[in-house]
């Protein structure tokens, strides 16, 4: 190996930005056509769409059903050129493997990369979010030349964890998180190495998905594969591999340049996660964006140190991968979305802390760490790009997953692991000048959705009892955010079935406004073991629950062993006919509520977008109850009073701050938080997490 | 001459003055945290986020041992400026510090 050490790779993660020009690439450039450069761009990101279909088509894991896929084609040297996704992180970390790949086995002669070769990864470390996210690569080769990879990465449902569903709760260091995977040849001569998946089968409670999403990864491949040849044949390899790299140049200088419209100057915003893992706490990113000419520079000292012992830690490459998200889907939405979009891009992480863990430490929710850093790149990002295109200030979507896990056998008697889709139903967050779009989607994978409830019931064991839109899911504001959904959901045809859920903010907001608009409120599960629900379908006397705000009414009929549970909700095993209830959040609010047309309010609350308890008391909109019809003179004045009212509440700043700065957060819940308020000056890093798993 | 920072916020150039958008109250120097200008609130989380629930642990209202909800207003009009999510004490945000000199010449002021 040339590496000369079983050790990770510190050198190549770091190269997320491309790699110098090739003087092969460089010779190409001089005879690529504007004209044809533009018809090679389509046809590229053609292709790239046929594989993620064609991903989606042949997986059988909910995720990749779903469209949580990023496929793309990278050049020879391992840079992402062109990708059709809108899971971004994905797309600019699954560089990192080819690169691996390049640096590590094209020169390694027990090893090597050769046509019809295949290459798995899932290891966190280089894909940098966690090992649920898994990936597979081909060579492209043409006479005998490596002219570029293709893959495919996307979440499979199931790791083989300590936990089912591919985030471990209880994860201690990363030997609890299941099959870790560097980058390996699984596959040679256009054939998959039987023994190989027959190992991956072996590590994994869900073996037939497993195998399946590997499968479906290299058939999309192959036929990019093909797509990509009759092209060269076409073209010629010059044109290629010249044109491919041309891409990222061409990013990089647009970049640069979209950058340097933005007003220098500095923008703050810190984020706040309430779970580490199975328990609660309190800890800190701490998120300055520093503009200055045609760069930014993501500055993240002072954020909480890195927990030892616990799941919620993420490496520094995610971090950068969810500041794409933002990047490519946002703010450079115009450009393509490869790791061109980096040379605008610096970065500046702390040493020792959760955002940037090292040695064993277990990054199982590294999703929820970086959703929550994510969350911060929005609202730098709105408050950013405001003054010079407002239309793209958009208050976050939702950010705070609330996803169900479940394991067990399904009703044909198959062994199941995964996750619901139901994290691809939150709400879009609120713009300038309209509102958010209602089931967005996940605002980390917008080009994936929730699926049919069907679908997830066909193979898995649970029944929809009623899975739409929740009035009591909306971030407020001038214009609201979209909603999300509310899921009620019933084991069913099974002795049982383990569930559990992973996600943040029921105790401090995911998901915030914007420019006075409201956050999102916060996610629980509600269990019911033992419910009665089964028995009153049949009964057919009484009415039932229809959507999440009745499940919470008192006259809902349901009875039994009622638990609230943490969005973090450790899996445990539920019964037939027991009952899981879950809110999926919606978009932030933009701007003050106050402002909001009424007649938009009584649309909300005539469509169940809202209550009526926030149309009166959140919009202050003044109407006849039983028409819906707006008291226009009532409602200017109950506003004007609600106005003068917060200027008699509101204090200055010294005479707020006297108050304000006496108060903190109880001891119990800030343990892994730093000193408080300034992570940074508190006690020296919690040891190494090796000694945890000894 | 005025130039749009945020929905609520302008940022007088002449006068070097952040400035309420709605109402063109002048609020505070504009090198300054706009926050400091404006008048400030602490709202209770349930005056927002009714619980929907009661008595139980988790409800649809944050957990005020984690999290306040903080209001800044216009001291003239009374508009809400921005609001801040924060845990007990946490110092507010200077969220926007722009580089005066460089939006002068940017704007030819």
């Amino acid at each position: 190996m040339s590496a000369k050490t079983y050790d990770r790779d510190h050198e190549v993660v770091q190269r997320l930005r491309p790699e110098p020009m090739t003087p092969e690439e460089a010779a190409a450039q001089g005879a690529i056509a504007d004209i044809d450069f533009e018809i090679f761009c389509h046809k590229m990101q053609m292709i790239t769409h046929e594989g993620k279909e064609t991903t989606m088509k042949l997986g059988a894991s909910t995720a990749m059903r779903a469209g949580d896929i990023a496929f793309g084609i990278f050049t020879a040297q391992g840079d992402l050129s062109i990708c059709a996704t809108g899971i971004y992180h994905h797309a600019v970390l699954g560089q990192i493997p080819i690169k691996y790949i390049v640096k590590h086995w094209l020169n390694e002669s027990a090893v090597s990369v050769n046509d019809g070769d295949s290459f798995f990864y899932n290891d966190p470390f280089y894909g940098g979010v966690h090992a649920a996210d898994m990936g597979l690569a081909i060579p492209v080769f043409y006479d005998g030349r490596l002219i570029c990879f293709v893959g495919a990465a996307v979440h499979t449902g199931e790791c083989g964890g300590s936990e089912p569903g591919g985030f471990v709760q209880n994860a201690k260091s990363k030997y609890d998180e299941g099959l870790i995977a560097p980058p390996i040849k699984v596959g040679e001569n256009y054939t998959l190495r039987e023994d190989i998946l027959n190992m991956f089968a072996a590590m994994n409670r869900d073996p037939r998905a497993m195998i399946l999403d590997i499968k479906a990864r290299l058939a999309a491949a192959r036929i990019a594969q093909r797509r990509i040849l009759e092209v060269v044949e076409e073209q010629g390899v010059e044109f290629f591999v010249g044109s491919l790299r041309r891409v990222l140049k061409v990013t990089s200088e647009a970049a640069r340049r979209k950058v340097s419209l933005l007003n220098d100057g500095v923008y703050r915003q810190p984020r706040f996660l309430d779970m580490i893992g199975t328990e609660a706490g309190l800890v800190k990113i701490n998120l300055a964006v520093i503009k200055k000419g045609d760069r930014l520079t993501l500055d993240l000292t002072g954020s909480s140190p890195m927990m030892g012992g616990k799941p919620m830690n993420c490496f520094f490459q995610g971090i950068i991968g969810l500041a794409m998200v933002y990047f490519c889907g946002w703010f450079f939405n115009d450009l393509p979305a490869n790791n061109g979009l980096l040379e605008a891009v610096d970065w500046k992480f702390p040493d020792d802390s959760f955002i940037n863990a090292h040695g064993d430490t277990s990054t199982s929710l590294a999703p929820v760490v970086q959703v929550c850093f994510s969350l911060g790149m929005f609202l730098c990002g709105a408050k950013m790009v405001y003054s010079s295109n407002p239309d793209r200030a958009s208050a976050p979507w939702y950010m705070g997953f609330g996803c169900p896990i479940y394991a067990g056998r399904n009703q044909h008697g198959e062994p199941v692991a995964d996750v619901t889709p139901e994290v691809n139903g939150g709400g879009g967050g609120a713009l300038s000048d309209h509102d958010g779009a209602d089931v967005a989607g996940a605002w980390f994978a917008t080009l994936s959705d929730c699926t049919d409830v069907e679908i997830t019931e066909t193979d898995r064991p649970i029944l929809y009892l009623s899975r739409n839109l929740f009035s009591g899911s909306v971030g407020h504001g001038k214009y609201r955010g979209g909603a999300g959904v509310g899921i009620a959901m019933m084991v069913h045809h099974v002795p049982e079935l383990a569930m559990g859920a992973f996600g943040s903010g029921a105790h401090f907001p995911m998901t915030l406004g914007l420019f006075g608009g409201y956050a999102v409120p916060p996610t629980f599960i509600q269990v019911v073991q033992g419910s009665n629900m089964d028995q009153l379908m049949h009964d057919n006397k009484e009415p039932l629950p229809r959507n999440l705000t009745e499940v919470y009414d008192a006259a809902n009929p349901e009875r039994g062993e009622r638990a609230f549970e943490d969005v973090n909700m450790l899996v445990r095993p539920l019964h037939n006919g027991d009952t899981y209830y879950m809110s999926v959040g919606g978009g932030g609010g933009y701007g003050d509520a106050i402002q909001r047309d009424p007649e938009a309010v009584l649309r909300d609350l005539k469509f169940g977008r809202i209550t009526a308890w926030a149309a009166q008391n959140i919009y202050h909109v003044v109407y006849d109850a039983e028409a819906l019809r707006l008291d226009e003179a009532a409602t200017q004045s109950r506003r004007q009073e609600v106005l003068e009212a917060r200027k008699k509440i509101g204090r200055p700043y010294d005479e707020f701050m006297a108050d304000w700065q006496k108060l903190s957060p109880p001891n119990d819940i800030t343990q892994y938080y730093g000193a408080y308020p300034y992570p940074e000056k508190g006690v020296a890093p919690q040891p190494m997490t090796l000694a945890a798993t000894m | 001459m005025k130039v749009r920072i945020t929905e609520n916020l302008d940022i007088d150039l002449t006068k070097v003055m952040w400035c309420c958008h709605n109402c063109s109250q002048a609020i505070i120097d504009a090198r300054e945290n706009y926050k400091k200008g404006l008048l400030i609130a602490e709202r209770q989380l349930e005056e927002v986020h009714p619980s929907l629930v009661s008595g139980q642990k988790f409800s649809f209202t944050h957990d005020q041992k984690y999290c306040r909800l903080i209001e800044f207003y216009c001291p003239n009009c009374g508009i809400m400026v921005e609001n801040e999510y924060l845990p007990p004490g946490h110092p507010l945000t200077h969220d926007i510090e722009l580089d005066i000199d460089a939006l002068n010449a940017k704007h030819g002021v």
